[in-house]
């Protein structure tokens, strides 16, 4: 039966199960209504864990949520950097 | 009158003034209209040109034709959803934040357009089968542990087949072992996004349990599969 898994499946499904939670989880709109504070603070080098631990215990379980939050983090600090005045 | 794209840079309001304009005369409603369209045109092509590894088979007019149309929707959807604004962070980190969200899920829908849920059902072999190498040489079990891990696979099947719902397996087989979005298989399943994490949440949590249940821990499955 496991010859016809792929490593990297049973991984990802141990991976799932190791990032579980049992307490009450956030839910990704609780999550959303928080990202733009979180990676303003962020972006200028705060630690996601130090501000909101719940929104980052989310962000560990939820791919989409994680990957919306890190997207925002790049245009903010590319912003701050000044790399968007470039693009004009 | 000064042509506004000429000379002046874009303004930088303050969230009240953001506020004001975008609900204002016309005059400074279009002004602000404008300005905010273009500071999220610039963020989402920034995006998907320097933050997108699988577009960059697109050329840089391409891009700018995507953030240009995407901007374009995220401006409405900003103007639409002015009420729910708190301030707790800049105005335009949080129009960003929609305009991010916008981009993102118009690239899954794209990606994921011809992605089907009626393949995964627990009937059957309940893990998908693989089509290439099982294991990478380096990691392929040794006659020792083989059977040890074959017994492993076992109660994970069986962890699997009685401890979640069709549903539940669903959705924990698109998401966590192919890597589906979850709002490509909220879609799918006729339910939201949100919906969709809190049954995932439950399916993780029962798993878990039903693997402890039967003496798994999950360090003891990482290191038997990582040996």
């Amino acid at each position: 039966m496991f010859m016809s898994l792929h490593e990297s499946e049973l991984h990802k499904l141990i991976d799932c199960i190791v990032t579980s939670h049992y307490d009450d989880c956030l839910d990704c709109e609780s999550c959303a209504r928080e990202l733009d504070c979180l990676a303003e603070r962020v972006a200028m080098g705060a630690k996601i864990n130090d501000l909101l631990p719940e929104v980052a215990t989310h962000l560990c379980c939820c791919r989409d949520c994680f990957e919306e939050f890190e997207a925002l983090v790049a245009i903010l600090r590319a912003e701050n950097s000044g790399q968007l005045d470039a693009i004009g | 009158m000064l042509e506004r794209n000429f000379f002046i840079p874009m303004t930088d309001r303050s969230n009240e003034q953001w506020l004001a304009e975008l609900t204002g005369a016309p005059d400074a409603q279009a002004r602000a209209l404008e300005d905010l369209r273009h500071r999220l045109q610039r963020g989402i092509f920034y995006y998907l040109s320097r933050e997108r590894s699988d577009l960059t088979h697109l050329s840089g007019q391409e891009l700018g034709q995507m953030a240009e149309d995407l901007a374009q929707d995220a401006t409405l959807r900003v103007i639409d959803n002015l009420d729910s604004f708190r301030g707790d962070s800049r105005f335009t980190t949080w129009a960003t934040k929609i305009a991010v969200r916008l981009a993102i899920s118009d690239l899954r829908r794209s990606r994921y357009k011809d992605f089907s849920l009626d393949g995964l059902t627990a009937e059957g072999e309940v893990l998908p089968a693989s089509t290439g190498d099982t294991f990478p040489a380096n990691t392929a079990p040794t006659p020792e542990n083989a059977t040890e891990r074959a017994d492993v696979m076992l109660k994970i099947e069986r962890a699997l087949r009685e401890a979640l719902t069709e549903r539940q397996y669903q959705a924990l087989s698109a998401v966590a072992l192919q890597d589906v979005p979850l709002e490509i298989v909220a879609e799918r399943l006729g339910t939201n996004r949100n919906a969709l994490y809190k049954l995932l949440h439950d399916a993780r949590r029962k798993l878990r349990q039903s693997l402890e249940a039967q003496g798994l821990t999950t360090d003891y499955m990482l290191k038997l599969f990582e040996e």
